[in-house]
Formats: structure tokens, sequence, C-alpha cells
């Protein structure tokens, strides 16, 4: 019973892993595998954020300003050939680290929509910081001749090296989330977020697990922003704010906020997606940006949310309810007969 | 523009945000846009040869509108409403609003003649032009006029009702669905007319009412939610940014709106006394 | 009990007041229990007895007065720090965390008896896992205690609610408790199911836990305690045996209108 209880909970992971090693063989396109690089960077950033939204119903919506620190600072530190890259990209999520504690401390302690104001608020502050330190940071136009990422000799060139890279950092961050939120600390931050005051009274220190989940989370997409700052080789303030913050709500509201995996399949179906819609919008209307783009995107989530509340991970859910339940009906038809 | 003009800006279109707040407890973000779309749409109008007037109150009826289908067709029909549904569909729906009208207009910005093509007028010492009279008497005639509203009319009362005890106002009758409409109607219309008085003063785009619609925010929040607070929280946010534009470069001028925003929420949280700890029942 | 032999006073609550806005929820009361007993509070409706709950187990600050427990004052602790020296309690409306199974709210409790941090459970160490098996088999524990263990993976909100109210005394129980507080244990419940928690109670006695019990239902009340502490608009009224307070005049006056 036990080993068959455990092959049950590693298969979804053999198969996802089966499927990421795969790919490049079966589909060897630089085009899909770039977008795949990208699936999985957004894939960390939806899980953080579905994770501070769904398991510890905190509404944060600073995840950008990590990603963009850690790329910044990662970037930066390799620009000026200070450190090298892979050290810079931990260096940066350290600094992550640092620097969401000590806005965590007072925001977390806020409520609800009040949250999310205060978190926007970090959001856009980090924006117009990122513009104006411009003697650091390069400003409006970007921070650029970022060095490729090397690691001891080898040195990260081709999709396939980031591909795999970024795959192995998602995956990581998948089983660390997941272990964590089916743990003593997922207990206490899902009890927590329950009910507060049952919480508190069983011994669960509410604000120190609040701030460890913030902390987490930030970490991780301080990580993929230091290897995306390498992947790209060039980045702007333009690519951490507010239009990232509406892709990765769209992702966590698509995938569902209840379910990891959920959160990957939005990822995946909104960084596709997003790039159909470019390329086919475009070809229908003249003015063509990110904001343009947006008006399909702002429709789908409206009608997602107003339709299919739980993302499409509830949908797969309910299907599968269904399906259970006619299987039963059936099982049950035939052993009467 | 001085701090007075652009504090009168925050004022109102702080009070769209706090009106739709304390009735239906929605934090509205597309609460810029409709400042966006008074002056778009006032542009729009007078592009098509229509006077001036015409063209104002088209504009105005037009985002009043556009506020009643928002509230009809993406806040209604939501079923499992949680605070924060509502609020990522009014920004998903700011979005859309904001392509839709770069999709049509363009991205240039584009300049609205002042309505009175006179000279500046000398008022207590200082010079204002007269588009500045206008906003800062819009202001005054708003405040008046809401604070007659709330106060003297059934309706308005209705209102401050529901805004201190949804439930109890149900019970006596008042009908929630139809005040929550009037509500996101009266925002869209305050908001355009915010938009269309600062047109000429400064430069409209489709861009404008993400950081409009933001200060907005924050100087409901800083006020209390409530008109008097807001408009004094407005204008005071108007002077201070005027104060420290001599101190700090104008690019960071937004983010001290932010700031004060994000103190304001968290000081809030603080207690001072040590025996007032965070109820909970 | 102490080496020489009396009563150890565990709770001391002293001259506790709370207000919220102009209600005076409790108005000076005191009163103490001492360890290994079995203890109601009971009072008309809005007589303060889960507003002193609520004070005792951290969630408001009293205006004034203090608590002792174990000698120690506790008196505006956090709640999560309180519930750490060993005060536990159940909820009227049980409070349940509705996105964790039957056994994973009990396993809640468990949580001041676990140190595992984010590392250790996030990369699976071995201390993490051999924590959370004995977490598990605990929680088991409590819940065959309350006669429950077929539930555990179900969902809480399928149950019923009286199977709920045990489920939260089952949680409760998780944190070793040396004094367990009972809002209300049984108000909702049927007959059988009374029964069954007064076997609970004394069981849970005699392994030496002191339990307050806030209670209406009167026969219940009456068959279990070992004394009755009676409150009436935020102070103590009355205290002694059921017999006594039964027939003093006091509590009768105060229930005037109530049926006993």
């Amino acid at each position: 019973m036990k080993s068959s209880e455990r092959f049950k909970s590693y298969f979804p992971w053999i198969i996802i892993i089966a499927v990421i090693i795969l790919l490049p063989i079966i589909i060897p396109s630089p085009y899909v595998i770039s977008m795949m690089v990208f699936v999985a960077l957004y894939g960390v950033l939806a899980i953080g954020m579905g994770i501070l939204m769904g398991q510890a119903g905190l509404f944060s919506l600073v995840q950008p300003t990590w990603f963009g620190l850690g790329a910044y600072v990662a970037g930066i530190l390799a620009v000026r050939g200070i450190l090298p890259a892979w050290i810079g990209i931990i260096v940066g999520a350290a600094f992550v680290a640092v620097i969401s504690y000590i806005i965590g401390a007072p925001v977390l302690r806020l409520r609800g929509l009040y949250l999310a104001c205060a978190t926007f608020g970090i959001l856009i502050i980090a924006q117009i910081a990122f513009v104006q330190l411009g003697d650091i940071t390069g400003g409006h136009s970007g921070l650029l001749g970022i060095p490729p990422l090397s690691i001891g000799g080898f040195v990260f060139q081709t999709d396939v090296h980031y591909y795999f890279l970024c795959w192995a950092l998602c995956i990581a961050c998948l089983w660390f989330s997941s272990n964590v939120i089916n743990s003593r600390l997922g207990r206490a931050i899902k009890s927590s977020r329950d009910s507060e005051v049952a919480s508190k009274t069983l011994g669960v220190n509410i604000p120190k697990y609040r701030l460890q989940i913030f902390i987490l989370t930030s970490v991780m997409a301080g990580l993929a922003g230091g290897i995306f700052c390498f992947y790209l080789r060039l980045i702007a303030p333009s690519c951490f704010g507010f239009a990232l913050l509406v892709e990765i709500m769209l992702m966590v509201v698509i995938g569902g906020i209840g379910s990891l995996w959920g959160l990957l399949l939005g990822s995946f179906v909104i960084t596709w997606l997003s790039e159909f819609v470019h390329m086919y919008l475009g070809k229908l209307l003249p003015v063509m940006t990110g904001e343009v783009d947006a008006i399909f995107f702002g429709i789908l989530v409206i009608l997602v949310l107003i339709f299919m509340p739980r993302g499409l991970a509830g949908w797969v859910e309910q299907l599968f309810h269904l399906g259970k339940r006619i299987y039963e009906h059936f099982r049950r038809k035939l052993s009467l007969a | 523009m001085s701090g007075i003009t652009s504090g009168s800006i925050y004022a109102i279109v702080g009070i769209c945000w706090s009106i739709i707040f304390l009735v239906a407890r929605i934090l509205n973000f597309t609460t810029g846009e409709f400042v966006m779309l008074g002056g778009m749409l006032t542009w729009v109008f007078l592009s098509l040869e229509l006077g001036l007037a015409p063209a104002i109150i088209l504009a105005i009826v037009g985002t009043v509108i556009i506020g009643i289908i928002l509230e009809r067709l993406a806040i209604r029909p939501v079923r499992y409403p949680t605070e924060i549904t509502y609020m990522v569909i009014t920004i998903a729906a700011a979005v859309v609003i904001k392509g839709i009208i770069l999709v049509t207009c363009g991205f240039e910005t584009r300049l609205i003649e002042p309505f009175i093509a006179t000279g500046p007028i000398h008022f207590l010492g200082a010079s204002l032009t007269p588009q500045a009279v206008f906003v800062i008497g819009t202001l005054v005639i708003i405040t008046i006029g809401l604070s007659l509203f709330f106060n003297r009319t059934l309706f308005g009362k209705a209102l401050r009702a529901t805004a201190i005890n949804p439930d109890a106002a149900r019970l006596v009758g008042i009908r929630i669905g139809t005040l929550k409409v009037f509500c996101f109607g009266l925002a869209g219309g305050l908001g355009a007319i915010a938009g269309i008085i600062i047109a000429p003063i400064t430069f409209i785009g489709h861009g404008i009412g993400f950081m409009s619609g933001l200060k907005g925010l924050v100087v409901a929040i800083a006020g209390g939610w409530s008109i008097t607070g807001t408009v004094l929280a407005g204008l005071a946010l108007g002077l201070a940014e005027g104060f420290f534009a001599g101190f700090i470069s104008p690019g960071w001028k937004d983010a001290l709106a932010l700031l004060i925003m994000i103190v304001f929420l968290v000081a809030k949280t603080i207690s001072f006394s040590p025996r007032a700890k965070k109820e909970s029942l | 009990m102490n080496t020489s032999g009396e009563n150890y006073l565990l709770l001391d609550v002293i001259t506790l007041s709370k207000s919220f806005g102009g209600i005076r929820a409790l108005d000076k009361a005191s009163f103490s229990l001492d360890e290994g007993s079995i203890i109601s509070m009971i009072g008309p409706n809005g007589a303060g007895k889960t507003t002193l709950i609520n004070v005792v187990t951290g969630i408001y600050t009293p205006l004034s007065g203090q608590v002792y427990f174990q000698g120690q004052n506790i008196t505006g602790l956090s709640a999560h720090a309180i519930a750490g020296l060993g005060i536990g309690r159940t909820f009227q409306f049980v409070e349940p965390f509705p996105s964790l199974t039957v056994l994973e709210n009990v396993m809640v409790g468990c949580h001041t008896g676990s140190r595992a941090g984010m590392f250790a459970v996030g990369l699976r160490l071995p201390s993490a896992r051999a924590e959370e098996e004995r977490v598990k088999d605990e929680a088991m524990g409590n819940l065959k205690m309350v006669g429950l263990e077929h539930r555990a993976s179900d969902s809480i909100s399928s149950l019923p609610l009286g199977e709920r109210k045990l489920v939260g005394i089952a949680r409760a129980l998780s944190m070793k408790p040396k004094l367990l507080m009972l809002d209300e244990p049984v108000s909702g419940l049927a007959a059988h199911e009374i029964n069954k928690l007064v076997e609970l109670i004394h069981e849970l006695s005699d392994r030496g836990l002191t339990i307050l019990i806030v209670e209406h239902n009167m026969p219940f009340v009456m068959s279990i305690s070992e004394r009755v502490i009676v409150l009436d608009q935020g102070r103590k009224i009355a205290e002694g045996s059921p017999d006594v307070i039964q027939s003093n005049e006091a509590v009768i006056k105060a229930y005037l209108g109530e049926e006993v």
C-alpha cells in the first residue's frame, strides 16, 4: 500500500521531468525552446504568487519587483565585472531576501486589499527607481552588455543550455514549495488563512510564518530574475512592472491558485497565448504594443474570473470528478447486471 | 501647474475612489481611466467639429455610460465575489479601456485649448491662469454639491446608510444594486470632469489614467475615505509635490505619493498604546 | 499537586476588565482554578464568559487586571505564546480549517510541539520527515481518543457539528495543554454525543488535565463539575459546588427570565 502511494505521488514529477528532458529532442526548434525558457522563469513567478495568494491568503502584488531586483543586481555586478555571473545571481537573491524582509515585516501586517495597495505601491516605486537610478541601471533604455552566464569553465551559450538551467530552477522551486506546503509550515500558513483566531490559539506565530513564505517566494523570484538577465543579455525597467504583474495575475487566475501544477500550466498557457496574440493581432491592428495585447488579456481575465473562478486547474478537477462519477455509475450498473 | 491645482484634481479623483469603496467595498482601478476618458473623449468630439460645450457634455455622458457598463458587465455577474476578485477585474477593465483608446486614438498626446483665452488672473497675491481657477472652482462646486447631496437628499442618505451598514440598508429596503450602478456612474462622471478641466493644462493621452488614478487612491486612503479628508489630503499632496519639486528630480515625484500611501497604511496598523492590540472576534 | 499535597493554583485571574466601545464586557472579574479540577463557568448571555476565555488565551488585551498561569504573569502576551505555555481551548463554533483534512486539523495542534523549520521541510531532511511521522501518529492518537480515527482523511466540512466539535477537542489536546478551556462544547449535540463527551472529559481529567467548561446546558454542567463559577455582567457573582449554586439567590436572579 505504501509503495503504491509513494509511486502515485512521484508519478506527476516523473512525467513532467520526462517531458522536459525529451522536449528539446523531439522539437529541436530554437523558437520553441526559447519560449519554454520563459515558461519556466515566469512559472517560478506564478508559483510564488499563487502560494502567496492561495495558501497564505496574502494579496501581494510585488513579485515583479523581486524578479527585477534579482535581475538588476546580478546584471550590474556582471556588467561591471565585479563578480562572476553565477555568484552575482546568488548575491542578487540574497539582496532580494534582505529587502523583502525589511519591507515584509511592516507591510504584511496589512490585510487583504490594503496589502494589495501597499505592495502595488512598492512595485511602482521600484519601477520609478529602476528608471531614475540611471547611472547604475541604465535607466529607461536598460542595462546593456550583460555577459553570458558561466560557471567554472562552462559558458551558457545556446537556448538549450538556458532551457535546462531554467527548468532545473523551476522544478526545484516547485519541489521545495510543494514540500513546504505539505508540511507543518504549510499547515500553519493555511490554518492562519482559514481561521486566524484558531490558528493563533493553537500556537502558530502567524506574522513569523507569513514573513517566511513571503521571503521564500521573493527569493525564488530573485533567482529567476538573475538567470533572466543573463539569458536576455539586456534588461529594462519595463520588463518588471505593471505589464508583468498583469501577466502573472493572469497565469494565477487561469491556472487556479489551488494547485502548484495548475500554476505551471497557467504559465504555459499564458506565455504561449501571449505570443500567439501578439503575432495574430499584429496582423489585424495597426498599432501593436503590449498595451494592445492587453485588451485581449484583460477581457480574458474578466471572463475567467466571472465564469471560472477556480481557473483551469479547478475546471480540470471538476471534469475529473465528473468523469469519476460517470465511471462509478457505469461500474455499478455492470456489476449489478 | 500650481500645487493647489494638481491637488484639486487628486482630490476629485480621490472622491471617485471613496464613493465606490464606501458603498460597494470595491477598489475600482478604472477610476484613473475615467479621468483619461474625460479628456480623450472631449478631444475626440472636438475633432468631430462639435463645439467645446457639446464636446464636454458628451464626454462626461460617455464616461458615465462606460462606468455603468463596467458595473453591469464586469462587476454584477461575478459569482463568487471577493474583494480581491473585484479589484483584479477592475484592473483588467482599466487595461482594456486604455488599450482600446490607444488603438482608436493613437500614441500621441494631445492638448485642448483652455476654456477661456484670457491672461492670468491675480488673486491674493498669486497669479493663476483662468483654467486653474476653473479647476479649483470645480472642486469647490463638487465638494459642496456632494455634501448637499449626501446630507439633504433621500438618495444621498441611502448611499450613506449603505456605506455604514449594507445589511441593515438592505433590510430597510434600499436597493443596493441600483446604488452600486449609480456610484459607478457618478464616479465616471466626476472622473471625466477632472480629466476635462485639467486637459488644457497638462497633456492628455491614453496613458495618463494610471498615475492620476493611483494618486487619487493615495489621497482617498490618506483621507480615511471621507469627502473632507480626501479633499484635504488631495490638496496636501499637491502642495507637498510642489514643495519637494525643488529638492528631488521630477522623475521621483510620483514615488513620493506612493510612499506616503504606504507609510499611511502601515502607520494605521501600529498601535501607539501598548494595550490596544488588534482585536479579532 | 505539588509536593506538599495541596492543590496547586493553575490559573489565577485577578480583577480583569475589558470594554468594547461603550460596552463593559468584563468588570473586575476574578477567579482561580486549582490544578486537576473540572470547573464550569455559567452565566446568562452577555455575562462575559467567552470574553474571559479570549482574554486568558491572549486574543484580547484587558483594560486592567492580570492573569497568572502556573505562577507566571501572562497578561498581554501574544496568543501563540500563551498557547505554547500550555493553555488550550475550543471554540463555540469550532473555527475549523476547511482547507485541511480532519487529521491535518488535529496536526495543527501539534505545532508547538514540533520544530522543523523551512529548510528542513523544504528539503525533506530526515529530521523533518521523522518529526512529521511522529506528529501524524500523535494526532491520530488524539483522533482515536475522541473516536474519529475513521474520518482522518475526510474534509472537515463534511462532518456534522457534533463530530466537528470533537475534532476541535482533539486539536486542542494535541497541544498537550495543562489547562483546557471548552467553550460551549455540548451546544448542538445529541444526547448520545453528550454522553460520549462526558466520558471523554472524565478520562482527560483522570490524566491530569485541568478543564474549564463554559456552558449553558445546566444538567450537563451540574453533572460533570466539581465546582461552578457564575458570571453576570462581567463579574463573578457566585462560586461553589453545583448544589450550592443551584440554590443561590443571586444566581437565580441573574437567570430570571431564562430557562434553568
